[in-house]
């Protein structure tokens, strides 16, 4: 037995140092050069919510030479570890793309108050602590109307991840919009309960498709390849069924059965951000939606003339309602009333 | 063949597996375009850098791996192949965030042990079932504790999007522990908790339990054969089989108590990354002795916590690091079978 122990230690030992021998000098020092990092909570190999945000951190580092860096997160308690981690290394300004990295932003950013934490659909601000509101809901809400026009059975499907507020709140604006041009339509809306399981997102889609549904739109992540290959081979067992893709302009992703995507241009925010960090400008909460362009609905050219000239004229005019002020589209807000308003002394 | 020549043979394989393994790890980073010096680097930087990298990441992700790693050896010890600590793990934090969130006032002497008790007392709970199926029927305890994994998460997922869910209702997480539940800080300045300590005293307990003990004496027995030990007539194996399902079980939803009152000081959703799982290789690499649980949850902890720094620092996507973690564990175990037969050989020899 304590033969056994001591070849384990010896093991470690021999780890440890060819660990050591392969150690050179840290790269990670600073080098002066402001430097932006990115945590997402799943892979950016997903074509859309994640995708988005390393591109908008590769613009960031392209176009304006910050120094960039990305660590995917698998727990909520590894957080804490990449915001202290890139804090300490000299990041400046450190993306959490997602609500769940609030509660460690906050609390780093009370660590860390030279560093300016931005979560996306975040819920909570402070001095260094911004959120963004993305206002995808007034994109998801065009898209609906499109989904209205279109379908034929009169029934269409939301497929979502996880319940939460900012998934929800596109769920709600895609059926508003859908019962603006058909107000008897039937909405079906699926929770997956994850956001990049592929399989279950295609068994949800397929049972939509089944109960009538023909036009469908997901919230997910990388699952949404599910959504599209259900609504595929619907199609090939000779239906008429659509997609619409979600967060990032995704037209591209499946252009044979995606119609259009309700889209956030992440990139163009985070380099925004980028840029009002730099001039020192940056205070939270940053709250976008499609005045400045930020979130669009965009057709599929592949497919011009599917959705009736009627239709998109309609959408261009509840656009303009929308930017006017004079169209409410029904959201769900998440935004906590910011603590501790008092004058800081 | 001469005892040098015998006792070199697996020193050499060790070596060769070891740098054979690295060799493979580098040549896929390489192809991959990520240079694996800084890869390598950036991983033994991110888990032993600094002292505050060590304690702070690396101790704090060993820890939940401590403890499953613990219940799995002993349970494993006694022949009870006890899958479904990730389960177990689960229902103690369940557990722990409910008697917590439910004790808003109580002074921190109270709470904690009270949330600590409640998880190790619903991870037992949950071994029980397992338990009473193979002591009373002989179902097989692979199948009914994986599957009981299965019921825990889902039951996690059902309470933090209903009866659990914060007051405020928009996020599918149970309210935070009132921070007199929070448990202390073990080094101050840094995330260590006291859990790692409560880890460490477990492993300690467990072996002079194991190794000092008529009843450690008996566990064994049982492990090393329940049919040899019945037949003795000395004493029946069912209630040991009971006390190893019970205490593997309390030990693992301790686990899932340790994390929530010591880093997420909540309940959500895919609270674990297979820790209950990882346990398995944690225990079997520690050839299920407590004390060498610990030093091996502390190089999966490392391995886990450079892997975090391969992303940052070296840019290697996440997919690819944990492709490299896999490789050395290989690597490790490889290694380690060597030294064992070297040790066997040398002590025959």
């Amino acid at each position: 037995m304590m033969d056994r122990g001591r070849g384990l230690l010896r093991t470690a030992a021999l780890f440890l140092s060819i660990a050591a021998a392969a150690c050179g000098a840290d790269p990670a020092a600073d080098s002066g050069q402001p430097a932006v990092a990115l945590l997402t909570a799943g892979p950016v190999s997903d074509a859309g919510w994640y995708a988005g945000a390393y591109e908008g951190l590769q613009l960031i580092g392209d176009s304006l030479g910050f120094r960039v860096s990305h660590q995917q997160t698998r727990t909520p308690a590894e957080f804490d570890e990449a915001f202290i981690s890139y804090a300490e290394s000299g990041y400046g300004l450190i993306f959490g793309h997602g609500f769940e990295y609030q509660d460690a932003a906050s609390r780093a950013g009370e660590m860390y108050p030279d560093v300016t934490f931005v979560v996306s659909s975040g819920s909570r601000s402070s001095a260094n602590v911004v959120p963004i509101i993305f206002g995808l809901h007034e994109a998801s809400y065009l898209a609906g109307m499109a989904a209205g026009s279109v379908t034929q059975s009169g029934t269409v499907g939301m497929v979502g991840g996880v319940e939460i507020p900012s998934a929800k709140g596109t769920f709600i604006a895609f059926e508003a919009g859908v019962k603006a041009v058909m107000p008897d339509a039937v909405v079906l809306e699926t929770f997956i309960g994850s956001w990049d399981d592929v399989s279950a997102a295609k068994e949800a889609a397929a049972a939509q498709l089944r109960q009538g549904a023909d036009v469908l739109i997901h919230n997910v992540d990388a699952a949404s390849f599910g959504v599209f290959q259900a609504v595929r081979e619907a199609r090939e067992g000779g239906r008429t069924a659509w997609a619409f893709g979600m967060n990032r302009d995704q037209n591209d992703v499946a252009p044979d059965v995606i119609l259009g995507s309700a889209a956030i241009n992440i990139p163009t925010i985070f380099l925004q951000t980028a840029l009002d960090w730099r001039a020192g400008t940056l205070s939270g909460p940053t709250i976008t939606g499609l005045a400045g362009g930020s979130v669009e609905f965009v057709p599929n050219p592949a497919h011009e003339g599917v959705i009736p000239a009627q239709a998109l004229s309609r959408i261009d005019e509840a656009r303009a309602s929308i930017l006017a002020g004079t169209l409410d589209v029904p959201a769900i807000d998440f935004l906590e009333p910011a603590a501790g308003e008092s004058p800081s002394s | 063949m001469s005892t040098r020549t015998r006792a070199l043979t697996p020193a050499l394989t060790a070596a060769a597996a070891l740098l054979a393994t690295l060799a493979v790890a580098a040549a896929l980073l390489a192809l991959g375009g990520y240079p694996p010096g800084d890869a390598f680097a950036a991983l033994f930087r991110g888990a032993f850098g600094t002292w505050d990298r060590f304690v702070s990441f690396t101790l704090v992700r060993a820890t939940p791996l401590l403890l499953t790693g613990l219940a799995v050896a002993l349970a494993f010890k006694a022949r009870v192949w006890n899958i479904g600590a990730e389960g177990q793990l689960h229902a103690g934090a369940l557990a722990a965030v409910a008697v917590a969130v439910a004790l808003p006032g109580a002074p921190g002497f109270l709470v904690i042990p009270a949330t600590l008790l409640a998880a190790a007392a619903a991870g037992a709970l949950w071994a029980s079932a397992p338990a009473a199926m193979k002591t009373g029927m002989g179902v097989g305890e692979v199948i009914t504790t994986l599957l009981m994994n299965f019921v825990a998460l889902f039951m996690a997922q059902f309470l933090v999007q209903g009866p659990l869910r914060e007051s405020r209702g928009v996020f599918n997480q149970t309210d935070e522990i009132p921070p007199a539940a929070h448990l202390p800080d073990l080094v101050p300045g840094t995330r260590l908790h006291l859990g790692f300590l409560i880890g460490i005293l477990i492993a300690i307990a467990l072996w002079l339990y194991l190794t000092r003990t008529p009843g450690g004496f008996r566990l064994r027995a049982v492990g090393a054969s329940p049919q040899a030990a019945e037949v003795s007539g000395r004493f029946r194996a069912q209630p040991v089989v009971w006390l190893a399902f019970l205490a593997s079980g309390a030990i693992a939803g301790l686990a899932g108590g340790v994390q929530v009152a010591g880093v997420t000081h909540r309940m959500y959703e895919g609270l674990s990354p297979g820790w209950g799982y990882t346990a398995i290789a944690v225990a079997l690499l520690a050839r299920l002795n407590p004390l060498a649980v610990v030093v091996t949850a502390i190089v999966f902890g490392a391995l886990s916590a450079g892997g975090g720094a391969m992303q940052r620092d070296a840019g290697v996507p996440e997919v690819w690091v944990r492709g490299i973690e896999a490789l050395v564990i290989l690597a490790v175990l490889t290694v380690d079978r060597s030294w064992q037969a070297l040790a066997s050989r040398g002590s025959r020899g």
